[in-house]
């Protein structure tokens, strides 16, 4: 006799039946760890039981094939070939251009240069520096500050180079006066410019620790003196 | 010849080790391309001015590792802008995206590479039916072999993220091919 619910579709229309009246489908569930299945993320329990879900499910198991054919296809998309004359293309439009540079300076100024606000951005630093020369209060410095022993040597070559600057502008200046004389309107300018320039100078040497070394003697004589005015202590 | 030597010879001008490189890049750049705009024309020209973009900037070719990344990152941001273009300027008429048919197989037998050439469209096919977001999951992970980390980097977002994204476009493909009789 026929024992009809003893056949697997049955037993399959009971278990969806109960199923559906108590924790609903357990497809969804699948769902979430086909992927962790597949990558053999799961624990042997947990991959036990989605077995056993696959061998009842069609729809689920059809879902894992689509996954495991789909993860055999994908990483062969990778290549796709563009044609057969699409190297020389490429080439074409690259091989022929000179090979840029690493850095070159000239290019970089001349990129910094055709930025539109060069000019905007360029006043406003040419005025910011005026009204800083102007109204900025340059502190006198003391001869009596000691320069750190580290700091001496960029002190001096600091000194160096301003007086090579000196140097430089003298005969500048000199040069200047001589090919311009005729000219007495930028002859005025150009010692407006002078002005302006050992005014500049001025400051710099006022405000760099100065050229002269510290003189070790006065020091030492004002030394003695302080040493001098101190109260002797009285004999007991 | 290593990676490395090969890159010092182009970055030192040598035209016959740029086209090794060129030739060896390619396919792939130009199978991302097309994965993303699915126009193989678009994907020429967005693969030339990449090529034209990594000579122009060869000094900044990282070594063997971030090699790839870097090219992909690169293609990717000009896929992109392509795509923001053309929808902002779409064309007069649209044709059908492209198909094809030469997608490399190393099949031998003909009836094995007719049906691997199937299978290529039908997932090809499916992608593009795919979000945005699952599809470029997709192409860097599946496809282009990236790692979580570096998807993550490419794409700015956390590396879990990416995790559970990836197994969520995985699964949309799954159930689109699925929708069509593949792996049944």
């Amino acid at each position: 006799m026929d024992e009809p619910f003893l056949s697997p579709e049955a037993a399959l229309d009971l278990t969806q039946a109960i199923l559906a009246r108590t924790s609903g489908s357990p497809c969804q569930r699948l769902q979430d760890l086909a992927c962790a299945f597949l990558d053999s993320e799961l624990d042997t329990d947990q991959t036990r039981l989605i077995h056993s879900h696959l061998d009842h499910c069609p729809a689920c198991s059809a879902l894992v094939a689509a996954l495991v054919e789909s993860q055999e296809v994908l990483p062969k998309l990778v290549e796709v070939n563009p044609g057969p004359w699409f190297s020389q293309r490429i080439l074409r439009a690259t091989v022929h251009q000179p090979l840029p540079p690493g850095f070159d300076l000239s290019r970089a100024w001349k990129k910094l240069m055709h930025r539109p606000r060069i000019a905007l951005e360029a006043a406003y630093l040419g005025a910011a520096a005026s009204l800083m020369g102007i109204y900025l209060p340059i502190p006198a410095p003391s001869f009596a500050v000691k320069v750190p022993a580290l700091v001496q040597p960029l002190s001096a070559s600091a000194h160096r180079v301003a007086g090579r600057l000196v140097q430089v502008e003298r005969r500048t200046t000199i040069t200047l006066q001589q090919r311009i004389a005729p000219l007495e309107i930028i002859r005025e300018g150009t010692q407006t410019a002078q002005g302006l320039w050992q005014r500049f100078f001025a400051g710099l040497r006022t405000w760099l620790p100065p050229f002269r070394k510290a003189q070790p003697s006065s020091a030492k004589v004002e030394t003695t003196k302080i040493e001098e005015k101190k109260p002797q202590p009285a004999n007991p | 010849m290593e990676f490395p030597q090969l890159l010092a010879l182009v970055r030192s001008g040598d035209e016959l080790a740029w086209e090794s490189f060129v030739r060896f890049y390619q396919a792939r750049v130009f199978g991302l391309a097309y994965h993303y705009t699915t126009q193989a024309e678009d994907a020429r020209d967005i693969t030339q001015d990449v090529f034209v973009r990594i000579y122009q900037n060869l000094v900044l070719v990282p070594d063997e590792p971030g090699c790839l990344p870097w090219i992909i990152r690169i293609t990717r941001n000009a896929c992109i802008d392509h795509l923001r273009r053309r929808k902002a300027r779409p064309p007069l008429w649209d044709l059908p995206a492209d198909e094809m048919f030469d997608l490399r197989s190393t099949e031998q037998n003909p009836e094995e590479a007719h049906l691997e050439s199937v299978r290529k469209r039908m997932v090809h096919r499916a992608l593009q039916e795919l979000t945005d977001l699952n599809r470029e999951i997709i192409l860097l992970k599946e496809i282009q072999g990236l790692g979580l980390e570096e998807i993550a980097a490419i794409l700015e977002v956390p590396v879990g993220t990416v995790k559970s994204r990836s197994n969520r476009a995985r699964l949309e493909l799954a159930q689109k091919l699925s929708a069509v009789g593949m792996g049944g």
